[in-house]
């Protein structure tokens, strides 16, 4: 059982980072191609907080959110200056840089990375995988709660429309700026908390995890399950997250059968599996809506 | 030694600028971010070897790679990327990572992981200038590059074809609605794309003889660094910027040193340019939107 | 309002079906060997259930060129072990497992060769960013690993049930020192490195050595994987003076650099590390371009030992290429396991017990000494010359002062 618990732990850290990337590149609709950077730069924050100084989970979790979230900001601030395809790629460069830094400057570790992050513990009682996985489920309950309320404040509507066009919605009245970096902020500050999470349950960062084409992953799911909505990051994390361990039957083919599922997927379902106007979702919602049908007419 | 690497950075950023200007073409019509296209890249490295170990032959190489790939350009705009235009950017985007990671993966599993050869013989001559060798290798490096710009200058400069580029990239649908055939333009400026990014895997394979299954990871991501510091879909901007990129990394390595890693070093510059210019350094009309 | 309340947590519950539903497909679906019911129960002598040996190397993704030597290295040792009556009359069933270049999967596979495997004893073929992330979980379940090729130190620093097959870069690098500098007369030397642990650690040895045998470095250079260009390097160092070059790399990039160190026609010496020995990455790539060059690795192919030219033979015959260094430091690592399995016993803490006792065990890559306090191996530096397009007998350091970790 231990085994599906530690590729649920994983599923869950996917779970915060989809939801992360889906406010900034579902909610804003702004490309964002490397959310591993920040969810490297959470790893390695929480990783020297607990081995140098001895911070505890609990402590080096917010820690990690908070600066992660600062260096979203300064992401967003650059978005501010890029459009689309050139921020796309402007993200891309700063996966790569970010993981040089990781693998060059020596507070990082180096090339070695970081061993012996301690597992966290809650009074006298050390964390095994179960722990890890209620902890990462609440987290990302958490997270999805407060997407979904998002979806329903103003900031919500204000980010809808600036995805649907940036200009129209200057012209009447709104500061697009604050709200493209608090969207920038939220979406990495939430990689961070990932970060924090991954570090103490791998005991070990190393540079390699958070290149360029993990970012490519999380994006993947994100668009597989449904860009724009919470179920539909979720379902892309777990679908795509548990993927690579379900076809192990198939061994040499797997990752083969990977790439071939996701463009098959975003090629006849374009809005991802759960996304609005998705097939299964128009399924779903039209059950739902007879059961409601006849509920209404037996009352 | 100022020659040598003058001469060392210019191969390479012709060999860069085969790579990206495919690309460039295609993202200039369809506006895709193509990481497929480095796939186009290994495959017309793979064909090559299988053609030189039939034929003995570079060029026969050369043309064998280019046909195959353009093939899959154009299945792959008529099938994949044109249907699904209307999601916006980030959905082809995807579609082209899955079919990246596909290609690269059928690759191992039909070739194997080991790196194979291709000592194809260039009857080229090996010059030497004060000095410096420039090797037969490179010559046709060199000049395969260069009868490649001319051939599209040529192209989008004078031909229909090019010119209804040049409409569809500046605004698709203004371009059908005064009668381009837009899907004619599409799939043939894919397989023109598509050839390209072929010829200079197959050019690559005989330059560094060796072709295995990853070797399309670097241009997958470098080449997007390469058009974006040109201006997006800017032909010539992206030769200027493959042959700046490829003089800048040899000059650097040569008097500092692999200081960072060499994409870090790009990637960091393109940041710095793009907060400077956000359009790219060479954007014309065509690319700033 | 609440309709949209109600939706979303539909929408959440839906999603937490949907994850316990995977995770029992992931439990249910993977997994090669189906029956575990037995589990390692040491004490069954008699029985003739098979002895699990679990292992994972990199057999997709960017490193499953070395990903595929040591899983063909793997089938090999296992097959042999068989053949030879297997361990305490038992059979050996490799469970073998691809990690995909990926850290998580290795976590994921460590749990899985654990819980639900049941194997006795556990060999990493992988990279040391897998086998790193992996270690711990070993450890804390007590199953006894070795780590067949990887050099990161913090391996076997994890604990006292994980044990490091290769020498640390340290030693490797500083055997490199000695061969560069009291052997090949190199005073003013150019250093350049694969970008990774592997080189940081060997690179590290060998300047401190280098220093202390009265040698300066005139450059040290990092590259990352896939770099192709040296020449601007080799022609700066050249120019700075540089009488012998000390490359640490892998096959893909250290052919490369020897095809631009041909093309410039340099006539200096040039030391290579274990990273290129290989005949599919590297010696087939460069053929007798590489000549005069020699490198400091652990597999002799002209050792007098009859084991070695046997392991030579068989791997040439099954897998149509000579073994490389990966291939033979996995083969070992099993046999190393296999030897410990049969003079102490079948439970972890007689493996433990077994490994850590080792004395002057005759491998294929060379007679391990034993392992230290810290499990990391004793055993002499092999020098090999290329010849030919070949690799053969160069020489050996086996100071007992440069060889301790």
């Amino acid at each position: 059982m231990s085994y599906a618990v530690v590729v649920g732990v994983t599923v869950t850290i996917y779970c915060l980072l989809t939801l992360g990337l889906n406010v900034i590149a579902g909610y804003a609709g702004q490309p964002h191609l490397g959310q591993a950077a920040f969810f490297g730069l959470g790893a390695y924050v929480a990783a020297i907080l607990a081995t140098r100084y001895g911070l505890p989970f609990w402590l080096d979790l917010p820690a990690a959110l908070v600066l992660t979230g600062l260096v979203g900001v300064l992401l967003g601030a650059i978005s501010l200056r890029l459009r689309e395809d050139f921020l796309a790629i402007t993200t891309i460069g700063l996966n790569f840089v970010m993981v040089a830094i990781f693998q060059y400057v020596p507070f990082f570790g180096g090339a070695m990375g970081i061993t012996d992050v301690p597992l966290p513990s809650l009074g006298s009682y050390t964390f095994d995988n179960s722990a890890f996985l209620v902890v990462g489920l609440l987290m990302v309950c958490a997270v999805a709660l407060f997407s979904a309320y998002l979806e329903r404040t103003w900031f919500g509507a204000v980010l809808a429309a600036i995805k649907d066009d940036e200009v129209a919605a200057a012209a009447i009245g709104i500061s697009v700026p604050v709200y493209k970096i608090a969207a920038f902020a939220l979406g990495t500050a939430t990689a961070g908390a990932a970060g924090s999470l991954y570090a103490h349950f791998m005991s070990v960062v190393t540079p390699a995890s958070f290149s360029f084409s993990e970012s490519v992953v999380l994006l993947s799911m994100l668009v597989f399950g449904g860009l724009g909505t919470i179920r539909g990051a979720l379902l892309g994390a777990v679908v795509l997250g548990v993927m690579p361990e379900v076809f192990r039957f198939v061994s040499d083919y797997r990752m083969l059968l990977y790439g071939v599922l996701l463009l098959l997927m975003v090629r006849f379902q374009p809005a991802g599996l759960l996304g609005e106007g998705s097939w299964l979702h128009a399924l779903l919602r039209r059950r739902r809506l007879e059961r409601g049908g006849l509920g209404r007419a037996a009352a | 030694m100022l020659l040598a690497n003058l001469v060392e950075g210019m191969t390479i950023g012709s060999l860069y600028a085969l790579m990206a200007l495919g690309l460039s073409l295609v993202y200039g019509i369809l506006r895709v971010l193509d990481i497929a296209n480095a796939g186009a890249y290994t495959l017309g490295a793979y064909v090559g070897v299988l053609t030189w170990r039939l034929t003995s032959s570079w060029w026969l190489a050369l043309l064998a790679g280019a046909a195959v790939a353009s093939g899959l350009g154009w299945l792959l705009q008529r099938h994949l990327y044109v249907p699904i235009l209307a999601s916006g950017p980030i959905v082809p985007l995807i579609a082209s990572i899955g079919v990246f990671t596909a290609l690269e993966e059928a690759y191992r599993l039909l070739f194997g992981p080991y790196i194979l050869k291709l000592p194809a013989r260039i009857p080229l001559p090996t010059v030497r200038i004060a000095g410096t060798v420039v090797s037969g290798v490179q010559l046709l490096v060199l000049m395969v590059a260069v009868a490649a710009f001319a051939g599209i200058a040529l192209l989008l400069d004078r031909t229909r074809t090019g010119l209804a580029w040049r409409a569809t990239a500046q605004d698709r649908e203004t371009a059908e609605a005064m009668g381009i055939d837009v899907g004619a333009v599409t799939g043939r400026i894919f397989l023109l794309g598509y050839a390209l990014a072929a010829a200079a895997g197959v050019l690559v394979a005989i330059h560094y003889n060796a072709v295995s299954p990853t070797m399309g990871d670097m241009p997958a991501y470098k080449m997007l660094a390469i058009i974006v510091l040109g201006g997006l879909g800017s032909p010539f901007g992206t030769v200027a910027a493959s042959l700046l990129i490829g003089l800048v990394e040899t000059f650097v390595a040569a008097y500092v040193g692999f200081l960072l890693p060499r994409d870090a070093i790009a990637f960091a510059a393109l940041i710095l340019i793009l907060l400077l210019r956000p359009q790219g350094l060479f954007a014309r009309g065509v690319a700033a939107r | 309002m609440s309709r949209l309340n109600r939706e979303t947590r539909r929408a959440l519950a839906a999603a937490a079906v949907l994850l316990i539903a995977t995770f029992a497909a992931a439990c249910g679906g993977g997994g090669k060997p189906a029956s575990n019911a037995q589990g390692n129960n040491a004490g069954s002598q008699g029985s003739q259930a098979p002895i699990k040996i679990g292992f994972f190397a990199p057999e997709s993704g960017f490193a499953a060129a070395d990903g595929q030597s040591a899983q063909d290295a793997a089938k090999l040792a296992v097959d042999e072990i068989n053949r030879s009556g297997g361990i305490q009359g038992r059979p050996v069933r490799l469970v073998d497992y691809d990690d995909g270049s990926d850290a998580k999967q290795a976590v994921a596979i460590a749990n899985k060769l654990i819980n639900l495997d049941h194997v006795t004893a556990v060999v990493s073929g992988s990279y040391s960013d897998q086998t790193l992330a992996a270690a711990p979980i070993f450890q804390r379940n007590h199953v006894p690993m070795i780590a067949a090729y990887a050099v990161n130190p913090g391996i076997p620093n994890t604990g006292s049930y994980i044990f490091q097959q290769s020498f640390t870069g340290t030693v490797e690098g500083r055997a490199g020192a000695v061969l560069a500098v009291s052997q090949l007369g190199g005073k003013k030397i150019a250093v350049v490195a694969i970008d990774n642990d592997f080189g940081h650690s060997l690179v590290e040895g060998f300047t401190q050595e280098a220093k202390q045998l009265g040698a300066s470095i005139v450059a040290t250079d990092y590259n990352q994987f896939g770099e192709k260009e040296f020449t601007p390097i080799i022609q700066r160092d050249l120019a700075k003076g540089a009488d012998l070059f000390y490359l640490v790399e892998y096959g893909p990039e250290g052919s490369q650099f020897i095809r631009e160190w041909n093309a410039l026609g340099v006539k200096k010496p040039l030391v290579g590390t274990e990273g290129v020995d290989s005949t599919t990455e590297f010696l087939q790539v460069v053929g007798k371009q590489a000549d005069g060059m020699v490198i400091t690795t652990n597999l002799d192919r002209d050792s007098q030992n009859p084991e070695v030219q046997r392991f030579v033979k068989d791997f040439t015959a099954r897998f149509g290429h000579p073994p490389d260094m990966v291939a033979a430091s996995t083969y070992d690592a099993f046999f190393v396991l296999a030897h410990a399995m049969r003079s102490t016993g079948l439970s972890p803490e007689e493996i433990q017990k077994g490994l850590a006792s080792i004395r002057d065990f005759d491998a294929i890559t060379g007679k391990i000494l034993r392992y230290t306090s810290n499990r990391e191996v004793v055993k002499p530096v092999q020098l090999q010359v290329v010849k030919n397009g070949e690799f053969h007998h160069y020489g050996i350091v086996d100071d007992p002062a440069l060889i301790q970790p």
